[in-house]
């Protein structure tokens, strides 16, 4: 029984996955096949969206009620306000809510936490020189503070000190370990997309 | 048929056939060597002791929709949290799970169902074990709701597991407060700059992929691990020859 609930996943999972691969590749023989296709694939993914809010507001109202969590109650609180006044804009076209709240509420809480990555990196970096005092976390740290030299704006007597590691260092070894970690991704992308392909990896039906 | 057509046809065509040779060879008993990889062998023995010692294991899944060119690195993740959803669930302490993508929701939903299943405790499975933190498109938040569920839940272990950014490290300094050691594995060269410094068990872009086979190791997935190999060692032979026609001016 459950091998047989296992077979309609598969044929939808497999035959959408090779119609979407033709499509893209062979753009005459199923015309507009792929774009429809990856059109269902948003709308599948803005359904998911829905339910992730869902998802949310459902823990969040469990840990306020059980709890008395009141970080929870503010999160509750301002997705029903954000859920009003986007409302709201639909029907008052000039009133423009939801640009006001992304501008005066979101942005600056984004920026002031990615203002602070900065010092959680520092603190990263200084629990790596306490936790492995070894060559690699000293070249690690090294390599940190040469790049951040040579990027941090300097006085025009000291501008060409730097130079040389956006000029070889950077290329050679930066975007050569880049590229290396690329082509290994790239190479797993292709084994692990055949087996979703043919159906030998099924994430859909556990 | 245009050129990208031929050569898509082509590579798939070449590395279908590959794994149904190494396949092949499995079943007839060759053994796979799997190069040591320290971060899965932590994997496992993190998430025991976490258990042992009473405290949940936090897996977060990154912010790649499956529907995403880096879905498949979410479905590495994913089957990261099949096998420690089966461990978990059965001692009664099971994992948090958070996600940063909607898509990856249902799916992590489903592994730790299964994981639930598997150990007999079904009844004990809950929806909402499984938290939507943020849509993909807000990092930072994302970041912010895992580091505080990191601070608020009883959390002996986390493994950051799937497509992150430099927000990385806001969740990786409130593992380090809350002293849970770490595993990360990603595909993105700028998460893996700060997982570096945030842990020593850092599975790097290949290495989080080949999940299934370290962790499942199930022939199709040891086939396509040993692929992987050969297809890289192609892949330099040919960065070396073309380097050097490129060197003595063969394409000038």
């Amino acid at each position: 029984m459950r091998r047989l609930l296992d077979i309609p996943p598969l044929i939808i999972a497999v035959g959408f996955g090779l119609v979407t691969l033709v499509g893209l590749l062979f753009a005459s023989l199923l015309p507009e096949v792929a774009s429809i296709l990856t059109g269902w694939a948003a709308f599948i993914a803005a359904a998911a969206l829905l339910f992730g809010v869902l998802n949310l507001l459902v823990i969040h109202l469990q840990r306020f009620i059980r709890g008395r969590n009141f970080f929870s109650l503010a999160l509750i609180l301002s997705m029903v306000i954000t859920i009003v006044v986007g409302y709201m804009d639909r029907s008052i076209s000039e009133l423009n809510g939801l640009n006001t709240i992304f501008q005066y509420v979101l942005q600056p809480l984004e920026a002031a936490l990615g203002s602070l990555l900065a010092f959680f990196l520092l603190f990263a970096g200084f629990r790596l020189l306490q936790r492995q005092q070894s060559g690699w976390s000293v070249l690690f740290i090294g390599a940190v503070i040469l790049f951040l030299m040579a990027a941090a704006p300097m006085p025009a007597a000291f501008s060409g000190l730097f130079s040389w590691v956006q000029d070889y260092i950077a290329p050679l070894f930066v975007h050569a370990g880049v590229r290396a970690i690329l082509i290994g991704v790239a190479l797993g992308t292709i084994t692990l997309a055949l087996r979703l392909l043919v159906g030998i990896e099924r994430p859909y039906s556990k | 048929m245009s050129f990208n057509a031929i050569a898509v046809i082509g590579v798939t065509l070449l590395v279908g056939l590959l794994m149904v040779f190494l396949w092949n060879r499995l079943r007839q008993g060759r053994e796979v060597g799997l190069r040591p990889l320290p971060a899965y062998r932590t994997l496992r023995t993190q998430v025991g002791r976490a258990i042992e010692s009473g405290r949940h294991v936090h897996i977060t899944l990154g912010r790649a929709g499956l529907h995403s060119a880096a879905g498949p690195t979410s479905v590495a993740a994913l089957t990261a949290l099949d096998h420690l959803a089966i461990d978990s669930c059965a001692s009664g302490i099971p994992p948090m799970v958070t996600v940063g993508e909607a898509t990856l929701l249902p799916a992590a939903q489903d592994s730790l169902r299964q994981g639930f299943a598997q150990a007999g405790r079904l009844s004990s499975y809950s929806p909402i074990q499984t938290q939507f933190i943020a849509p993909e498109t807000n990092p930072l938040a994302y970041a912010a709701g895992v580091s505080n569920e990191l601070h608020a839940g009883n959390v002996g272990s986390n493994l950051m597991l799937g497509r992150f950014g430099a927000e990385l490290a806001l969740m990786g300094e409130a593992a380090a407060r809350v002293n849970a050691p770490q595993v990360i594995g990603s595909d993105d060269s700028t998460a893996l700059a700060v997982a570096s410094a945030l842990t020593k068990d850092v599975l790097i872009g290949e290495e989080l992929l080949a999940a299934g086979a370290y962790l499942q190791g199930k022939p199709w997935q040891l086939a396509s691990l040993q692929a992987q190999d050969w297809l890289r060692w192609v892949v330099m032979v040919l960065i070396l020859v073309f380097g050097i026609l490129s060197g003595i001016g063969f394409f000038t």
